[in-house]
């Protein structure tokens, strides 16, 4: 056993006992996490479900997670490390706030709630509940602030781990600092009780499930656990081959870097000694603007592409650091960013690249390991919309939209996930319907339709984009678009195609057209529509090796046209009277993926 | 003597449950004929007259009432043997079935494919019309496009389209006149519409129930026909009902125009089982249904005697199948069941399902090939079932077998078989016990305070550890437990139901638009009701909910209308307070200072068409007979039990456990430290 491992727990609890108490736990984690959902007020937590919830062991090790998002959960240790050294005088009925990205949160727009689960006066776990504010108090109305030089003039209020309750009633000191500094203030106060809510809700489970086996089964279940997921992690890697990758990537040109944000690692996969080492400190230093990925989000990416291409059944928890673990570099774009620079939108962009840059590094072990990269940007569906609403007496209204939504990576067994969105939301958000997208704001949706030929190929292809067109109804309406993947679009892997990238135009009346830069704010008047076109993932493995039934199905429900199964699969299709409507030529395609193969 | 029929076809089973006007109670079992329905029907009825010493004719004659269920249709989509239907879209909108709403367990799991659509996308036709969100004509409908797509359907061999415009529901003008152009063009084309279906916001779902109920309306339409005329060669000549996912019954005239009301209507009514049951041994309001069945563990639950219904009915699993969004009687699913398999995991860690052996190869213990050991192995090793009166005695289990594949996973663990099996019991508790807490939990409802109504034929295995985790004090298993949905019909009552949208906040309340909207409601329902020819002078009740949320917020709760038409402040002060306390119950806060937005209303008639009493037991025997002694294991190493029958059984004497009772469909294991008693109206009752 690793000798990080805690010292024996006094007395084993078989491995009935333990399968029973995780379940438990994990049960824990899922009413959390319900309660989080449905009684949350803006639309970026309750309907897209950016929000996560985590249990952390009273001595800071991760314990459980649900399904939480990957960008979010594994670095909940990090904010409880920080609890503790920042308040020795923790005592049940204290709730923290904590939202700072230079001390373990991801970024400024994620409120964690912190709450310390005291048994018989012993600090056993702690709970955390994450959830994306619609609002912060930034300079500007947005929680993504790309170009803010720095964390002043991105301009919301940081809370490094701040006592919001005291024996279990409320510190108004701090909900007063936030009502007259967050935008659309109940909206804020909505989520922030139902993220206590949610904690609370925790707490009460925990303290139940420890007066129901005791404290010392308790301890030993959390030991054997941590254990055992290890365990899982042991075996995972030992079938994986010896090796040392490296590999880079990068983030679209932005204003003053005409050549993007690149990003680099290196991967040291050793099956002997059952471990995996991921290097991120050959990276530039922190960018003066938002794009900087903090410590959490470093960690959490990256081992997100990691496990993304591990067994999925592997329980997200400590046991997984003990063997596979991230080296950063104090002041590294990606890395533990130095203050002031900003955070501001480290969980999304750059740090999406970071999650396909470890999965698709991965993929250079050869067929059958890793994954494609993922699409990534948020185009036109995920984009803020901002105005005054006419049917509401001119109220301002402010959102983000989930409607589009990037194609998902090719595995080595499966075609890219359809509403995937992007890479650390790996299509766990939902998607906003646009009859309540109408209801919400005054505007209206022309079009939302999955791109056809968008599909990167590959013997296992990209999940295609979405192209939307939509414009304001009657009032002028900003929309802000910090997309990504339109200059350096997803790639793919041993073979595989990359995508064909996205882009965003705004339409003029006359029905001319303007592409926009990726990173884009602008100003539609009535009769002007903003278009934009999402990312596919990227495809994995030959074309030619595709299954032609795929081929065939891809086709027939037009993914796919006749032409590209012939040019690009080496697929000869010919239209019949069955239900697909094609048959394929055996012969013609044996032949023509013999030359396409050997040419 | 008078009859009333309950007849539950499911997949592998035909139940029918008889009771006659005394209240006394039989019931038929006998294979599913999938080709002609009504051959296993009348095994099954032919069973029951049997159990009634009169012959199927004179039972057949002297029904007055024949209550059908039937899982035709939900088996149909599963196995995608639907009619070739098309969906019918808003220009620019066709992906609305492939999107769905987003959503996809196991954030780390790449290695499936995104599921397919309900209705492919080369079924799917764009219409050019649109309608705006605030129900304004923005593009009209391109009548000569419109007529061209209906020749191509019609060309093309389609036998259903589902019609569903974006924005149908605040002007469904355009769906009007596609459906006038449809019935002109191809009056043979099966069409359903989501302004009539299932008038509320979000398109998927409403697409979603659309295509399902089209697909499906002419191979229901034939099913229900020659059912009942089958049935009328047959003899009978009472009233033919059709049971519906609402947890009532409708005339077969009304659901061959919504058949997607029969789909999953045989689980709804599992529900309606429990609460007459909690109700006829005085055991509360607040009950919770289990119902075990081989593969899968449904759980429903009844709050203050009302059913708890929800507009999120997945069709093969949740965000991978398909959406239904009618209100139905909420009952989640779980795959869990006597055929889950053990196995240990690479962690050593063991584990129970999801794979199961199902019926067939089905348990090792069953001798058909099996040889994965599964839940019901682990209960036969602990002596919980008697090998040689499993159903009855019309099965024999084969002991050395299940024994056997237990003790592979037994030296693995290092354990004695026993605890291996007795782990296994649990592990699989876990799955059941989840589901429940999920249910009951996101409704804000402690199990402490409820009965469990326990049916199925694996039911009374666990379900005494279950409840005790649970922290359930009392456990009822019904006497006709192994046909829970089939009794359930028995006590179902007529239910129309009706809704409509009208979007508005409590704050700029549109009291002209809601009333409008409510008034629309009752004449529906006032037309439904004029329509029945039986129950004259039975009770009605109407009911009005809104499914409303705070301003802002995303996902809608159900409130109960306090009053039936808005007239004053005070009314809309009534329903907020309403929502308000429905918010608590949920989510254990309130926002006195929020506004509520209400988004769609439904109004709900009952018509009362049952007795909920049934015959008291025939006087036994005065003492408790003890039929043999058997080695069973509860964890703790083997103790000798007594086993009793359930027909030698005394009423209201408490059995201590640990004893197991056997029923011949079912059997009950009394754990040690609950106590058990046969009720005089013929059920068991745990208390833990």
């Amino acid at each position: 056993m690793d000798a990080s491992a805690k010292p024996a727990a006094e007395k084993e609890i078989d491995p009935m006992l333990l399968s029973i108490m995780a379940n438990r736990v994990d049960g824990i984690v899922r009413e959390m996490t319900n309660t989080l959902l449905r009684a949350s007020r803006s639309a970026v937590i309750a309907s897209a479900r950016d929000m996560s919830c985590a249990i952390v062991t009273g001595d800071n090790e991760l314990l459980a997670t649900a399904e939480g998002l990957p960008v979010h959960i594994f670095g909940s240790h990090l904010q409880t490390i920080s609890m503790q050294k920042l308040h020795p005088d923790l005592a049940p009925g204290d709730a923290f706030l904590h939202n700072d990205p230079y001390m373990g949160n991801t970024h400024p727009a994620d409120h964690t709630i912190l709450v310390p689960v005291f048994v018989d006066g012993e600090h056993m776990f702690t709970v955390c509940a994450k959830s994306h504010q619609a609002d912060t108090g930034n300079a500007t109305p947005t929680t993504y602030t790309p170009y803010a030089k720095d964390v002043y003039e991105e301009g919301g209020l940081i809370f490094p781990c701040v006592r919001v309750q005291r024996d279990y009633k409320m510190i108004d000191d701090i909900v007063r600092m936030c009502r007259r500094r967050i935008r659309v203030p109940d909206q804020w106060y909505g989520d922030f009780l139902a993220a206590i809510g949610s904690a609370r809700v925790g707490e009460r489970r925990l303290i139940e499930f420890c007066r129901k086996y005791g404290k010392d089964k308790v301890r030993s279940y959390i030991a054997q656990w941590i254990d055992y997921t290890e365990n899982r992690t042991i075996q995972a890697i030992k079938k994986m081959p010896k090796a040392t990758i490296k590999h880079s990537g990068a983030h679209d040109p932005l204003p003053g870097l005409p050549e993007g944000v690149p990003i680099n690692c290196s991967i040291e996969i050793d099956p002997e000694e059952a471990r995996i080492e991921i290097d991120l400190r050959d990276n530039i230093d922190c960018l003066d603007n938002g794009f900087n990925v903090c410590e959490a989000c470093a960690i959490n990416n990256s081992i997100a592409g990691i496990m993304n291409c591990l067994d999925p059944d592997i329980p997200r928890c400590h046991g997984v650091f003990r063997r596979v673990t991230v080296l950063l570099r104090d002041g590294a774009v990606v890395g533990r960013t130095k203050f002031p620079h900003s955070a501001s939108i480290a969980t999304t962009n750059v740090g999406d690249r970071l999650v396909n840059l470890t999965q698709s590094a991965l993929a250079q072990l050869g067929d059958g390991y890793g994954l494609a990269e993922g699409g990534v940007g948020m185009g036109a569906g995920w984009a803020v919309v901002s105005g005054k609403d006419f049917r509401q007496d001119g109220e301002p209204y402010i959102n983000q939209l989930f409607v589009g939504g990037n194609g998902g990576p090719a595995s080595p067994t499966a075609d890219g996930w359809l509403t995937y969105g992007i890479p650390v939301a790996a299509g766990l958000i939902y998607r906003d319907s646009v009859e309540l997208v109408e209801v919400k704001h005054p505007l209206h949706m022309k079009s939302v339709r999955l791109h056809p030929g968008t599909c990167a190929p590959g013997k296992f292809r990209g999940g295609p984009g979405a192209e939307l067109i939509y414009g304001p109804k009657r009032d002028p309406m900003t929309v802000a678009i910090p997309c990504d993947g339109q200059v350096f679009p997803p790639k793919g892997v041993n073979g595989g195609h990359d995508s064909p990238g996205a882009r965003t135009f705004k339409v003029k009346r006359d029905g001319s057209e303007e592409r926009l830069p990726g990173v884009a704010q602008v100003t539609l008047e009535p009769g002007e529509w903003l278009r934009g076109i999402d990312n596919s993932g990227g495809g994995y493995g030959k074309p030619v090796e595709r299954d032609p039934r795929r081929v065939l199905h891809d086709v027939a429900e037009k993914w796919e046209t006749v032409e590209r199964a012939r040019e690009v699969y080496g697929v000869v299709l010919e239209e019949d009277e069955s239900p697909l409507g094609y048959a394929i030529d055996e012969a013609a395609t044996a032949t023509l993926r013999q030359s396409m193969a050997a040419g | 003597m008078r009859y009333k029929i309950s007849v539950d076809t499911g997949g592998t089973f035909t139940d029918v449950v008889v009771q006659d006007d005394q209240g006394r109670v039989v019931i038929g079992k006998s294979p599913t004929t999938p080709d002609r329905i009504f051959e296993g029907m009348r095994g099954a009825l032919s069973d029951a007259a049997s159990a009634l010493g009169i012959t199927l004719a004179s039972l057949l004659g002297d029904a007055e009432l024949l209550i059908y269920g039937t899982t035709r249709s939900t088996n149909a989509i599963v196995q995608g043997t639907v009619a070739k239907t098309a969906f019918l879209s808003t220009l620019g909108f066709p992906d609305i079935l492939v999107t769905r709403e987003g959503g996809k367990f196991g954030p780390h799991d790449f290695s499936y494919d995104f599921p397919k659509p309900y209705v492919a996308r080369r079924h799917t036709f764009e219409i050019v019309e649109r309608i705006s969100s605030e129900g304004e004509v923005v593009t009209p409908l391109d009548e000569a496009q419109a007529r061209s797509v209906v020749r191509r359907l019609k060309a093309e061999g389609f036998e259903a389209a589902a019609v569903s415009f974006l924005w149908s529901i605040a002007n469904p003008v355009h769906e009007k006149r596609m459906g006038e152009i449809l019935a002109e063009e191809a009056p043979e084309i099966a069409v359903s519409f989501s302004h009539i279906l299932v008038p509320i916001v979000r398109e998927y779902r409403r697409a979603s129930t659309t295509a399902i109920d089209a697909s499906i309306k002419p191979l229901m339409q034939n099913h229900l026909r020659g059912m009942q005329s089958d049935l009328r060669a047959a003899g009978f000549k009472g009233n033919v009902f059709v049971s519906t996912s609402a947890g009532g019954c409708t005339y077969v005239d009304d659901i061959v125009e919504k058949p997607i009301h029969t789909v999953k209507s045989g689980p709804a009514m599992a529900p309606v089982a429990g609460r007459a049951f909690a109700a006829m041994e005085k055991l509360g309001s607040d009950v919770i249904i289990c119902d075990t069945g081989g593969t899968t563990f449904d759980v429903g639950l009844v709050r203050d005697g009302e059913l708890k219904y929800t507009r999120e009915t997945w069709l093969g699993g949740q965000w991978m199948g398909h959406l239904m969004a009618m209100a139905s009687v909420d009952v989640r699913s779980v795959g869990a069941g006597g055929g889950s398999i053990a196995w240990i995991d690479e962690g050593g860690l063991l584990r129970v399902g999801p794979m199961s052996a199902g019926s067939v190869p089905g348990p090792v213990c069953y001798g058909q090939g099996g040889d994965k050991p599964t839940v019901t192995d682990a209960a036969l090793v602990l002596g919980y079932i008697d090998p040689d009166y499993f159903l009855g005695g019309r099965m024999k289990l084969d002991m050395a077998g299940a024994r056997q594949a237990v003790g592979t996973l037994a030296k693995e663990l290092g354990a004695e078989v026993e605890k291996t099996a007795h782990a296994i019991l649990n592990v699989a508790n876990e799955h059941m016990i989840n589901a429940i807490q999920d249910i009951t939990v996101a409704e804000g409802f402690n199990p402490a305070e409820a009965v469990l109504v326990a049916g199925g034929g694996a039911a009374g295995l666990s379900i005494v550890p279950i409840a005790r985790e649970l922290g359930v004090k009392t456990v009822l298993v019904p006497r006709t437990a192994a046909a829970l949905s089939a009794s359930g019909m028995q006590f179902s009552d007529i239910v129309f139901e009706e809704s409509g949208n009208r979007v508005t906040v409590s704050g700029r309340f549109d009291s002209a638009g809601v009333n409008a909207v409510l008034e629309e409601i009752d004449g529906r329902l006032t037309r439904a009701f004029n329509e029945l020819t039986v129950a004259e002078g039975a009770e009605t009740r109407r009911e009005y909910t809104v499914e409303a949320r705070y301003l802002t917020q995303v996902w809608e709760l159900d409130a109960t209308l306090p009053v039936d038409r808005f007239h004053s402040d005070a009314d809309v002060e009534q329903m907020v307070e309403s929502f308000h306390r429905a918010h608590e119950r949920v989510f254990a806060v309130r926002d006195e200072t929020g506004q509520v937005e209400c988004l769609n209303w439904r109004g709900r008639m009952t018509v009362q068409l049952a007795s909920r009493e049934m015959a008291r037991e025939a006087p036994r025997a005065a003492e408790s007979r003890v039929a043999a002694e058997r080695t069973s294991y509860f964890g703790e190493g083997a103790v000798s039990v007594p086993i009793y029958r359930g027909d030698e059984l005394a009423i209201d004497q408490d059995i201590a456990g640990p004893a197991i009772i056997e029923e011949p469909t079912t059997t009950l294991v009394i754990y040690p430290g609950s106590t058990a008693r046969l009720t005089a109206g013929g059920n068991y009752v745990i208390q833990l």
